[in-house]
Protein backbone atom coordinates (compact mmCIF):
# COMPACT_ATOMS: atom_id res chain seq x y z
CA UNK A 1 0.00 0.00 0.00
CA UNK A 2 1.58 3.42 -1.06
CA UNK A 3 0.21 6.64 -0.74
CA UNK A 4 -0.06 8.29 -4.12
CA UNK A 5 -2.94 10.58 -5.14
CA UNK A 6 -5.60 9.37 -2.71
CA UNK A 7 -8.78 11.16 -3.34
CA UNK A 8 -12.07 11.58 -1.36
CA UNK A 9 -13.77 8.63 -3.22
CA UNK A 10 -10.69 6.45 -2.61
CA UNK A 11 -10.77 7.22 1.00
CA UNK A 12 -14.35 5.83 1.43
CA UNK A 13 -13.70 2.78 -0.78
CA UNK A 14 -10.54 1.56 1.56
CA UNK A 15 -12.83 2.37 4.37
CA UNK A 16 -15.17 -0.04 2.94
CA UNK A 17 -12.64 -2.74 2.19
CA UNK A 18 -11.02 -2.63 4.93
CA UNK A 19 -14.20 -2.93 7.16
CA UNK A 20 -15.30 -6.14 4.95
CA UNK A 21 -11.42 -7.51 5.75
CA UNK A 22 -12.36 -7.53 9.90
CA UNK A 23 -15.94 -9.49 9.32
CA UNK A 24 -14.03 -12.51 7.48
CA UNK A 25 -12.50 -13.45 10.77
CA UNK A 26 -13.54 -17.30 10.78
CA UNK A 27 -10.57 -19.10 11.99
CA UNK A 28 -9.74 -22.42 10.85
CA UNK A 29 -10.75 -24.78 13.46
CA UNK A 30 -13.28 -22.66 15.21
CA UNK A 31 -14.84 -25.20 16.91
CA UNK A 32 -11.79 -27.00 18.54
CA UNK A 33 -12.20 -25.68 21.64
CA UNK A 34 -15.60 -27.34 22.09
CA UNK A 35 -13.67 -30.47 21.18
CA UNK A 36 -10.89 -30.21 24.11
CA UNK A 37 -13.74 -29.99 26.20
CA UNK A 38 -16.53 -31.86 25.19
CA UNK A 39 -14.43 -35.05 23.83
CA UNK A 40 -12.64 -35.51 27.34
CA UNK A 41 -16.29 -35.09 29.05
CA UNK A 42 -17.97 -37.78 27.05
CA UNK A 43 -14.88 -40.43 28.20
CA UNK A 44 -14.96 -39.63 31.36
CA UNK A 45 -18.93 -39.89 31.87
CA UNK A 46 -18.90 -43.31 30.57
CA UNK A 47 -15.74 -44.32 32.32
CA UNK A 48 -17.08 -43.20 35.70
CA UNK A 49 -20.28 -44.68 34.57
CA UNK A 50 -18.90 -47.92 34.22
CA UNK A 51 -16.34 -47.55 37.59
CA UNK A 52 -19.46 -46.83 39.83
CA UNK A 53 -22.02 -48.96 38.14
CA UNK A 54 -19.96 -52.28 38.78
CA UNK A 55 -17.70 -50.97 41.74
CA UNK A 56 -20.66 -49.80 43.31
CA UNK A 57 -18.01 -46.92 45.02
CA UNK A 58 -19.32 -43.27 43.90
CA UNK A 59 -15.70 -42.31 44.90
CA UNK A 60 -14.93 -42.60 40.92
CA UNK A 61 -16.73 -39.63 40.72
CA UNK A 62 -13.55 -37.87 42.04
CA UNK A 63 -12.60 -38.36 38.26
CA UNK A 64 -14.57 -35.48 37.48
CA UNK A 65 -12.03 -33.09 38.44
CA UNK A 66 -10.00 -34.40 35.17
CA UNK A 67 -12.56 -31.79 33.31
CA UNK A 68 -10.13 -29.20 34.96
CA UNK A 69 -7.07 -30.36 32.81
CA UNK A 70 -7.84 -29.20 29.26
CA UNK A 71 -8.67 -25.93 30.84
CA UNK A 72 -4.93 -25.68 32.40
CA UNK A 73 -3.83 -27.56 29.13
CA UNK A 74 -5.42 -25.00 26.86
CA UNK A 75 -4.16 -22.07 29.43
CA UNK A 76 -0.53 -23.05 29.20
CA UNK A 77 -0.41 -23.24 24.98
CA UNK A 78 -2.32 -20.13 25.00
CA UNK A 79 0.43 -18.31 26.58
CA UNK A 80 2.50 -18.42 23.84
CA UNK A 81 0.21 -18.27 21.27
CA UNK A 82 -1.59 -15.00 21.71
CA UNK A 83 -4.15 -14.19 18.86
CA UNK A 84 -3.19 -11.97 16.05
CA UNK A 85 -6.32 -9.96 16.15
CA UNK A 86 -9.18 -9.50 19.18
CA UNK A 87 -12.47 -8.59 17.38
CA UNK A 88 -15.45 -7.33 19.86
CA UNK A 89 -16.92 -10.79 19.32
CA UNK A 90 -13.55 -12.55 20.76
CA UNK A 91 -13.92 -10.07 23.48
CA UNK A 92 -17.42 -10.51 24.60
CA UNK A 93 -16.99 -14.94 24.40
CA UNK A 94 -13.82 -14.85 26.30
CA UNK A 95 -15.41 -12.64 28.82
CA UNK A 96 -18.51 -15.27 28.89
CA UNK A 97 -16.69 -18.28 29.11
CA UNK A 98 -14.58 -16.30 32.13
CA UNK A 99 -17.90 -15.86 33.70
CA UNK A 100 -18.63 -19.23 33.18
CA UNK A 101 -14.79 -20.69 34.25
CA UNK A 102 -15.36 -18.94 37.52
CA UNK A 103 -19.06 -20.58 38.70
CA UNK A 104 -17.58 -23.73 38.07
CA UNK A 105 -14.63 -22.67 40.20
CA UNK A 106 -16.67 -21.19 42.42
CA UNK A 107 -19.32 -24.38 43.26
CA UNK A 108 -16.35 -26.25 43.77
CA UNK A 109 -14.69 -24.13 46.69
CA UNK A 110 -18.68 -23.62 48.01
CA UNK A 111 -19.38 -27.19 48.22
CA UNK A 112 -15.99 -28.13 49.80
CA UNK A 113 -16.25 -24.85 52.48
CA UNK A 114 -19.77 -26.14 53.26
CA UNK A 115 -18.80 -29.94 53.41
CA UNK A 116 -15.43 -29.08 55.96
CA UNK A 117 -18.91 -26.72 57.79
CA UNK A 118 -21.10 -29.47 57.74
CA UNK A 119 -18.41 -32.40 58.05
CA UNK A 120 -19.89 -34.46 54.74
CA UNK A 121 -19.07 -32.89 51.12
CA UNK A 122 -21.95 -33.64 48.56
CA UNK A 123 -20.91 -32.62 45.24
CA UNK A 124 -24.24 -34.42 43.44
CA UNK A 125 -25.39 -30.67 42.68
CA UNK A 126 -22.38 -30.27 40.70
CA UNK A 127 -23.62 -32.30 37.53
CA UNK A 128 -26.83 -30.50 36.84
CA UNK A 129 -24.97 -27.34 38.04
CA UNK A 130 -21.97 -27.66 35.90
CA UNK A 131 -24.82 -28.80 32.87
CA UNK A 132 -26.18 -25.25 33.10
CA UNK A 133 -23.10 -23.44 33.12
CA UNK A 134 -22.20 -25.19 30.38
CA UNK A 135 -25.20 -24.68 28.47
CA UNK A 136 -25.44 -21.16 28.96
CA UNK A 137 -22.07 -20.35 28.31
CA UNK A 138 -22.42 -22.35 24.67
CA UNK A 139 -25.78 -21.00 23.79
CA UNK A 140 -24.59 -17.15 24.53
CA UNK A 141 -21.54 -18.05 22.57
CA UNK A 142 -23.96 -18.73 19.77
CA UNK A 143 -26.17 -15.93 19.96
CA UNK A 144 -22.80 -13.86 20.06
CA UNK A 145 -21.47 -15.77 16.58
CA UNK A 146 -25.07 -16.41 14.92
CA UNK A 147 -24.30 -19.76 15.12
CA UNK A 148 -27.54 -21.29 15.04
CA UNK A 149 -26.38 -25.14 16.20
CA UNK A 150 -24.34 -23.42 19.29
CA UNK A 151 -27.56 -21.70 20.84
CA UNK A 152 -30.53 -24.90 20.40
CA UNK A 153 -28.40 -27.79 20.97
CA UNK A 154 -27.49 -26.78 24.87
CA UNK A 155 -31.38 -27.48 25.56
CA UNK A 156 -31.01 -31.00 25.87
CA UNK A 157 -28.68 -29.90 29.16
CA UNK A 158 -30.89 -27.40 30.45
CA UNK A 159 -34.20 -30.53 30.46
CA UNK A 160 -31.44 -32.63 31.84
CA UNK A 161 -30.57 -29.84 34.17
CA UNK A 162 -33.56 -29.68 35.19
CA UNK A 163 -34.70 -33.29 35.71
CA UNK A 164 -31.60 -33.40 38.49
CA UNK A 165 -32.40 -30.73 40.29
CA UNK A 166 -35.99 -31.78 40.74
CA UNK A 167 -34.85 -35.32 41.70
CA UNK A 168 -32.64 -33.86 44.34
CA UNK A 169 -35.39 -31.61 45.43
CA UNK A 170 -37.58 -34.47 45.68
CA UNK A 171 -34.97 -36.70 47.78
CA UNK A 172 -34.56 -39.27 45.01
CA UNK A 173 -30.43 -38.31 45.36
CA UNK A 174 -28.34 -38.89 42.58
CA UNK A 175 -27.87 -41.95 40.48
CA UNK A 176 -25.19 -43.52 38.31
CA UNK A 177 -27.13 -42.96 35.30
CA UNK A 178 -26.32 -39.37 36.23
CA UNK A 179 -22.80 -39.85 34.58
CA UNK A 180 -24.54 -40.84 31.09
CA UNK A 181 -26.56 -38.70 30.68
CA UNK A 182 -23.87 -35.17 31.26
CA UNK A 183 -21.87 -37.77 28.68
CA UNK A 184 -24.77 -37.65 25.90
CA UNK A 185 -25.68 -34.01 27.27
CA UNK A 186 -21.91 -33.17 26.79
CA UNK A 187 -22.25 -34.67 22.81
CA UNK A 188 -24.77 -33.21 21.63
CA UNK A 189 -23.91 -29.50 22.51
CA UNK A 190 -19.94 -29.62 22.37
CA UNK A 191 -18.84 -32.37 20.06
CA UNK A 192 -21.20 -32.28 17.27
CA UNK A 193 -21.56 -28.38 17.07
CA UNK A 194 -17.54 -28.63 17.52
CA UNK A 195 -17.66 -30.49 14.11
CA UNK A 196 -19.79 -28.44 12.62
CA UNK A 197 -18.20 -25.58 13.34
CA UNK A 198 -14.94 -26.88 11.90
CA UNK A 199 -16.86 -27.92 8.93
CA UNK A 200 -17.97 -24.26 7.87
CA UNK A 201 -14.46 -22.82 9.39
CA UNK A 202 -12.69 -25.21 6.49
CA UNK A 203 -15.39 -24.16 3.92
CA UNK A 204 -14.80 -20.69 4.75
CA UNK A 205 -10.96 -20.30 4.81
CA UNK A 206 -10.94 -22.86 1.73
CA UNK A 207 -12.98 -19.69 -0.11
CA UNK A 208 -10.44 -16.85 1.34
CA UNK B 1 -17.17 26.06 3.19
CA UNK B 2 -15.57 22.34 3.18
CA UNK B 3 -13.64 21.16 6.32
CA UNK B 4 -10.27 20.18 5.64
CA UNK B 5 -9.55 16.60 6.20
CA UNK B 6 -7.24 16.25 8.74
CA UNK B 7 -4.01 15.49 7.32
CA UNK B 8 -2.94 12.46 9.70
CA UNK B 9 -5.89 10.17 8.57
CA UNK B 10 -5.94 11.13 5.19
CA UNK B 11 -3.59 9.17 4.35
CA UNK B 12 -3.78 5.57 2.74
CA UNK B 13 -1.82 3.24 5.19
CA UNK B 14 -2.86 5.29 7.69
CA UNK B 15 -6.79 5.62 7.14
CA UNK B 16 -6.36 1.65 6.81
CA UNK B 17 -5.26 0.76 10.04
CA UNK B 18 -7.35 3.06 11.53
CA UNK B 19 -10.56 1.67 9.90
CA UNK B 20 -8.75 -1.34 10.79
CA UNK B 21 -8.57 -1.29 14.81
CA UNK B 22 -12.02 0.59 14.83
CA UNK B 23 -13.37 -2.76 14.19
CA UNK B 24 -11.73 -5.05 16.20
CA UNK B 25 -10.49 -4.99 19.91
CA UNK B 26 -6.69 -5.38 19.27
CA UNK B 27 -4.88 -6.35 16.43
CA UNK B 28 -0.87 -7.25 16.16
CA UNK B 29 1.59 -5.80 13.50
CA UNK B 30 1.49 -8.81 11.52
CA UNK B 31 -2.45 -8.67 11.75
CA UNK B 32 -1.79 -5.41 10.32
CA UNK B 33 0.89 -5.97 7.80
CA UNK B 34 -1.40 -8.65 5.76
CA UNK B 35 -4.39 -6.68 5.98
CA UNK B 36 -3.00 -3.25 4.36
CA UNK B 37 -0.04 -5.54 2.47
CA UNK B 38 2.24 -2.89 3.42
CA UNK B 39 5.85 -3.33 4.10
CA UNK B 40 7.10 -3.44 7.48
CA UNK B 41 9.48 -0.19 7.80
CA UNK B 42 6.68 1.85 5.94
CA UNK B 43 3.71 0.17 8.65
CA UNK B 44 6.17 0.65 11.53
CA UNK B 45 6.78 4.71 10.67
CA UNK B 46 2.69 5.06 10.35
CA UNK B 47 2.33 3.87 13.54
CA UNK B 48 4.62 6.00 15.39
CA UNK B 49 2.77 8.89 13.67
CA UNK B 50 -0.73 7.65 14.90
CA UNK B 51 0.97 6.47 18.11
CA UNK B 52 2.40 9.89 18.61
CA UNK B 53 -1.00 11.59 17.95
CA UNK B 54 -2.76 9.57 20.89
CA UNK B 55 -4.71 7.83 17.82
CA UNK B 56 -3.92 4.56 18.62
CA UNK B 57 -1.69 2.75 21.95
CA UNK B 58 1.09 0.66 20.69
CA UNK B 59 1.88 -2.10 23.08
CA UNK B 60 5.47 -4.04 22.96
CA UNK B 61 5.80 -7.38 24.81
CA UNK B 62 7.80 -10.40 24.69
CA UNK B 63 5.73 -13.79 23.74
CA UNK B 64 8.61 -16.56 25.03
CA UNK B 65 11.63 -15.29 23.05
CA UNK B 66 9.76 -13.28 20.18
CA UNK B 67 8.67 -10.00 20.39
CA UNK B 68 4.85 -8.83 19.91
CA UNK B 69 3.87 -5.34 18.82
CA UNK B 70 -0.40 -5.16 19.29
CA UNK B 71 -2.51 -1.90 18.56
CA UNK B 72 -5.18 -0.58 19.74
CA UNK B 73 -7.59 2.77 18.86
CA UNK B 74 -7.79 5.37 21.64
CA UNK B 75 -10.89 7.34 22.45
CA UNK B 76 -9.23 10.18 20.41
CA UNK B 77 -8.25 8.35 17.77
CA UNK B 78 -11.91 7.02 17.30
CA UNK B 79 -13.51 10.61 17.96
CA UNK B 80 -10.62 11.83 15.20
CA UNK B 81 -11.79 9.41 12.81
CA UNK B 82 -15.48 9.99 13.15
CA UNK B 83 -14.88 13.70 12.55
CA UNK B 84 -13.14 12.71 9.19
CA UNK B 85 -15.60 10.86 7.93
CA UNK B 86 -18.04 13.41 8.92
CA UNK B 87 -15.92 15.49 6.39
CA UNK B 88 -15.57 13.25 3.95
CA UNK B 89 -19.58 13.13 3.84
CA UNK B 90 -19.82 16.69 3.06
CA UNK B 91 -16.81 17.00 0.12
CA UNK B 92 -18.79 13.66 -1.78
CA UNK B 93 -22.24 14.99 -0.71
CA UNK B 94 -23.46 12.08 1.44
Amino acid sequence: MVDNKFTEKDSIDLISQMLQQTKQNMKFGSGNILLYYGYPAVIIAIVVFILCQFSQNGIWSALWFLMFVPSIVIQIKERNNKPKVVTYMDKAINNTWRIVGSLFSLTVVVILIIGAVVGKSNFALMLPLCLLYSGIGISITGIITNVRVLIYTPLIAFVLAIYMLIALTDGDGATVIWHLYFGVSCLVMMVIPGHVLNKKSMEICSKN
Amino acid sequence: MLKELNPLIHSQLRLAVMTLLLSVEEADFTYLKEKTDATAGNLSVQLDKLNNAGYIQVKKEFIGKKTRTSCKITELGKEALEEYIEALKDYLKL
